[in-house]
């Protein structure tokens, strides 16, 4: 059989120039260290182990040991849009920590070089003279927190910003009574896997009344090849507080599959706001879809008080396989949820995300915008749940979710799920698809653009409702992040 | 498949075997088979529970856990004078009682050239060439539950054939009685539709019951074929009584530049389900989907509607609406898909639901799966009230709060009923919504 001639655009570039111009992921190189690893599989003893090597108390062990029991009797879901290769569970190391050699450093200064390297390298400087000023940052690379910048200044304002590892060491009281009540270990397949095995992740408590003065920010690094990341990170804002959080992850290239399957809770009390925003750039794989991350993230924040306030903004960019439905459970009455997303997918990555609000107080809000963009191959899903139980009088909910398809391979699907169980409620959703309107492309190549400065401006445009949301330095990485991504796919 | 595993499944109708065999007496041979493969299908299937993502928030226990008969009987009405007044000497009426022809109620006479009306029942008998052809013109394996029983237990239904280049002017009416008295019947009219190249008519299927007392099952299914160039304005109203069950599967197949202008309205019916199928299988097709549901007290309502762009340059446009009063409850599912090779396809979709009851649930999930990019697709949703201000402006214009409330419900229900482009049609349904407004 004759192969048909494969069609060129007008304006299509070749291989070659796309290649030119699609820069590589920049993230994707490895750190040469030595690492204390156990062996792969996953059992009883292995948990007893990951406890162990971090000097944990018993109602620690058992927790996990709780939530490893009954992940054992549950199946992996398959519900979500998209395909993958089965995940070998026994495969993968669930413990990995750099081997250093001040085992436990006082301060970031006797961190091991190697590592501060390798985040110098990815933008985060962790040396106290160098770091940006008005953010703290707990940097994890594979299982454990490498160090925590500024945490003798937040702890004069009373607030504790440290791994997870510490909280539990340090505030015993607080971890037992918060850990579990957002994403309980029964939760999900991942969400139990994680409780099981999770190795460090970020704490945070601001007191009552507090206003954070600094952004609280972690950075997550996978290095290890053949493991996973598992982190959980719990943030509790007490009443009257507020705090802005941010989080950013890479990892390197590489053609195997890694699973990272993290756990986020937040909890806010009475009057207290809890803003956590995302950008995600794991490795998403070639553009054969080879390697990259599969990325399986539970993330809920219960607005426990009265007026308490959620926000969720997630700049989606990287990773071969996106599930993660930030969520918030609305139970204190006037408590106001948000979700801010844009999710961006190239090559052959899949993403189904979204969002679920659920609906519990009185005169609870929510609001949802969702952008989505898709080229390529890729598949894009936005997937969301709005639920107003009979409760929830005078309930209000908004959603947004657009999505726009640049290149004819891609997909872009849209499942919003709309329960309304009380009558007081007003509810509106909106979505739309399209491409990138041709006489918008047309008017900025008439001013001198050419096409893919055009594409990146409308894109941006697309997504400046989201965008508008993060924190300035952030949006700033977020739209570069975009437009390198979005390099080479048009034409 | 054994007979004793299909008796298993169909546990809701009695002494199902018999009854099967009294069906295919006369049948001939491929209709039989063609009954048996939609029955084995259907066991297949199972009876769907609200684990399947279809029937997610629809519990169709209620309707399971009875048992029906069949019926075999000519269909009688003793007392003819609300049909009478609902429907049009002069229009063509094809009236079915209990699922059966009745030639005595019907209006077919002076048929105009190239439109054939008849029931099912004839065609299979003057072994009409094109059934075969029709009626096996989907794949049986993608059937849902519900198709396959109704292929599986037809009886009788219209069989409306419109020829190429042939206009019909008239509306064609197709009523669907239900009456009863001790028994609990189980019907299953299968309606067959089809209109040549560049042929035009007006349809309207009514499923009525005149008294609200009367407990059944309708497992209604409607084929419509459109081909090139051809328009059908086609409506469905569902007025069942108030304890009876009603599932509905309507499927269309659109040719080149065909249009469906479709309206559905929902009264009746305690339990009421409507697939509704639209395949755009050709260039420039245009399908419009209009609805209306109105219930209240335990009535449940479910739409799903599925519109799928299979070829490029096709539009469609979808707007339902819904008032919801006591502790009734509001299905609405959408899909829209477009396939890799429908370019320039343009869909919207809109839902709109005011909750009048204080215990009203809704549950709506416009769903889009794209795969195509030149496409301009939007879908919304909204639920909530009647506007407060509005009323209050009424009152201060020494409106009564009833009368306001049902004055802004009637606005609200014009909007799309003022889409309807035939007047005695819009009679009608105003007819059936009449004693729904006088409750509110």
């Amino acid at each position: 059989m004759i192969k048909a001639k494969e069609s060129k655009y007008l304006n299509a570039k070749t291989i070659e120039e796309n290649k030119l111009s699609s820069r590589e992921y920049q993230y994707g190189f490895v750190t040469e260290i030595e690492a204390d690893r156990i062996p792969k599989g996953i059992n009883e003893d292995i948990i007893r182990l990951i406890s162990e090597k971090k000097k944990e108390p018993t109602w620690m062990r058992d927790w996990r040991l709780k939530a490893y029991r009954h992940w054992t009797t549950m199946k992996e879901p398959h519900w979500p849009n998209f395909q993958y290769g089965p995940i070998d569970y026994q495969g993968i190391s669930y413990y990995n920590a750099p081997k250093t050699k001040n085992q436990d450093p006082k301060s970031i200064e006797e961190v091991d070089p190697e590592l501060l390297k390798t985040f110098e390298k990815l933008g985060i400087p962790l040396t106290e003279q160098k770091r940006l000023t008005g953010v703290a940052v707990d940097a994890v690379f594979d299982s454990v927190s490498v160090g925590t910048t500024h945490q003798a200044e937040l702890l004069k304002l009373g607030i504790i910003f440290c791994s997870m590892t510490e909280a539990i060491h340090n505030h015993p009281e607080l971890v037992k009574k918060y850990m579990g009540s957002v994403v309980p270990h029964t939760d999900n397949f991942f969400a139990s896997l994680n409780s099981a095995v999770f190795s460090d992740g970020s704490f945070c408590y601001i007191p009552k009344g507090v206003r954070c003065p600094l952004e609280l920010s972690t950075y997550f690094r996978i290095n290890a090849a053949e493991s996973g990341q598992f982190e959980r990170t719990l943030i509790i804002a007490e009443e009257g507080s507020y705090v802005s959080y941010l989080e950013g992850c890479t990892a390197p290239m590489r053609d195997e599959n890694q699973l990272h399957a993290a756990v986020v809770e937040l909890i806010a009390l009475d009057n207290a706001e809890i803003k956590y925003s995302t950008v995600q750039n794991w490795y998403s794989g070639d553009k054969e879809g080879r390697g990259g991350i599969y990325n399986f993230v539970t993330k809920r924040g219960k607005c426990l008080g009265k007026n308490s306030k959620i926000s969720w903004t997630q700049v989606e960019a990287g990773a071969a396989i996106t599930w993660k439905y930030p969520s918030v459970i609305l139970q204190g009455d006037n408590s106001i949820g948000e979700f801010y997303s844009v999710a961006l997918t190239n090559h052959r990555m899949q993403a189904d995300t979204g969002t679920k609000m659920i609906h519990i107080g009185k005169n609870t809000r929510s609001r949802v915008v969702s952008k989505g963009i898709s080229t390529d191959e890729s598949n894009n899903n936005y997937r969301g749940l709005i639920k107003i139980l009979p409760s929830a009088e005078n309930a209000r909910n908004y959603s947004n979710c657009d999505s726009m398809l640049v290149g004819n391979k891609c997909k872009a699907n849209t499942f919003p799920y709309i329960e309304v169980k009380n009558s007081t409620a007003v509810v509106e959703h909106e979505a739309s698809t399209s491409k990138i309107n041709a006489e918008q492309l047309f008017y900025l190549r008439s001013r001198g653009l050419d096409t893919e400065a055009a594409v990146a401006l409308i894109i941006n445009g697309f997504c400046k409702d989201v965008f508008k949301e993060l924190p300035m330095e952030f949006a700033v990485e977020a739209i570069r992040l975009l437009e390198m991504k979005l390099e080479g796919s048009v034409g | 498949m054994l007979t004793s595993e299909m008796d298993k499944i169909v546990t809701f109708i009695k002494d199902f075997e018999d009854q099967q065999k009294i069906l295919n007496n006369k049948a001939p041979q491929w209709l039989k088979d063609f009954r048996k493969q939609g029955l084995t299908h259907f066991t297949q299937l199972g009876i769907p529970t609200i684990r399947d993502e279809e029937w997610k928030y629809t519990n169709i226990s209620p309707i399971v856990q009875r048992t029906y008969e069949l019926t075999f009987e000519d269909g009688q009405l003793l007392n003819t004078e609300p049909l009478e007044r609902y429907c049009d000497p002069k229009e063509f009426n094809l009236v079915f009682v209990n699922g059966i022809f009745s030639q005595k109620l019907s209006q077919l006479k002076s048929l105009p050239q190239g439109v054939h009306i008849s029931t099912l029942q004839e065609a299979i008998v003057s072994h009409d060439p094109e059934l075969e052809k029709l009626l096996k013109k989907y794949d049986a394996k993608s059937e849902s539950a519900f198709v396959a029983l109704n292929r599986a237990l037809t009886q009788d239904g219209a069989y409306i054939k419109i020829a190429d280049k042939v206009i019909v002017n008239k509306l064609i009416h197709i009523i669907h009685i239900t009456n009863t008295s001790d028994k609990e019947i189980f019907s299953s009219p299968h309606t067959l539709i089809t209109l040549g190249k560049s042929s035009e008519a007006k349809v309207l299927e009514s499923h009525l019951a005149f008294s609200n007392e009367m407990i059944y099952f309708v497992n209604a299914l409607t084929d419509i074929f459109l081909g090139e160039n051809a328009t059908l304005w086609y409506c469905k109203a569902q007025s069942e009584s108030l304890k009876a069950f009603h599932i509905g599967a309507t499927r269309i197949w659109e040719e080149r530049n065909s249009n469906f202008n479709g309206f559905s309205l929902d009264l009746g019916g305690r339990i009421a389900r409507n697939n509704l199928d639209v395949a755009l299988s050709g260039e420039g097709g245009n399908a419009i989907l209009d609805g209306l549901y109105c219930v209240h007290g335990g009535q449940l309502v479910d739409n799903h509607t599925c519109v799928d762009h299979r070829e490029p340059n096709a539009t469609s446009n979808q707007l339902y609406k819904g008032i919801l009063n006591g502790a009734s409850r509001a299905v609405f599912n959408g899909k829209i898909i477009v396939r890799p090779i429908a370019q320039k396809t343009n869909s919207y979709q809109l839902n709109k639901n005011i909750l009048l009851g204080k215990e009203c649930l809704v549950d709506t999930k416009p769903q889009l799966e794209i795969f195509a990019d030149d496409v301009k697709c939007t879908h919304g949703a909204t639920i909530g009230q009647l506007n407060e201000d509005e009323i209050f402006y009424l009152r201060t214009r020494a409106i009564p709060k009833r009368t306001a409330i049902k004055m802004l419900s009637r606005g609200f229900v014009d909007d799309v009923l003022q889409r309807i482009p035939d007047e005695s049609v819009v009679r009608k349904l105003n007819q059936l919504l009449e004693p729904i407004f006088a409750a509110l």
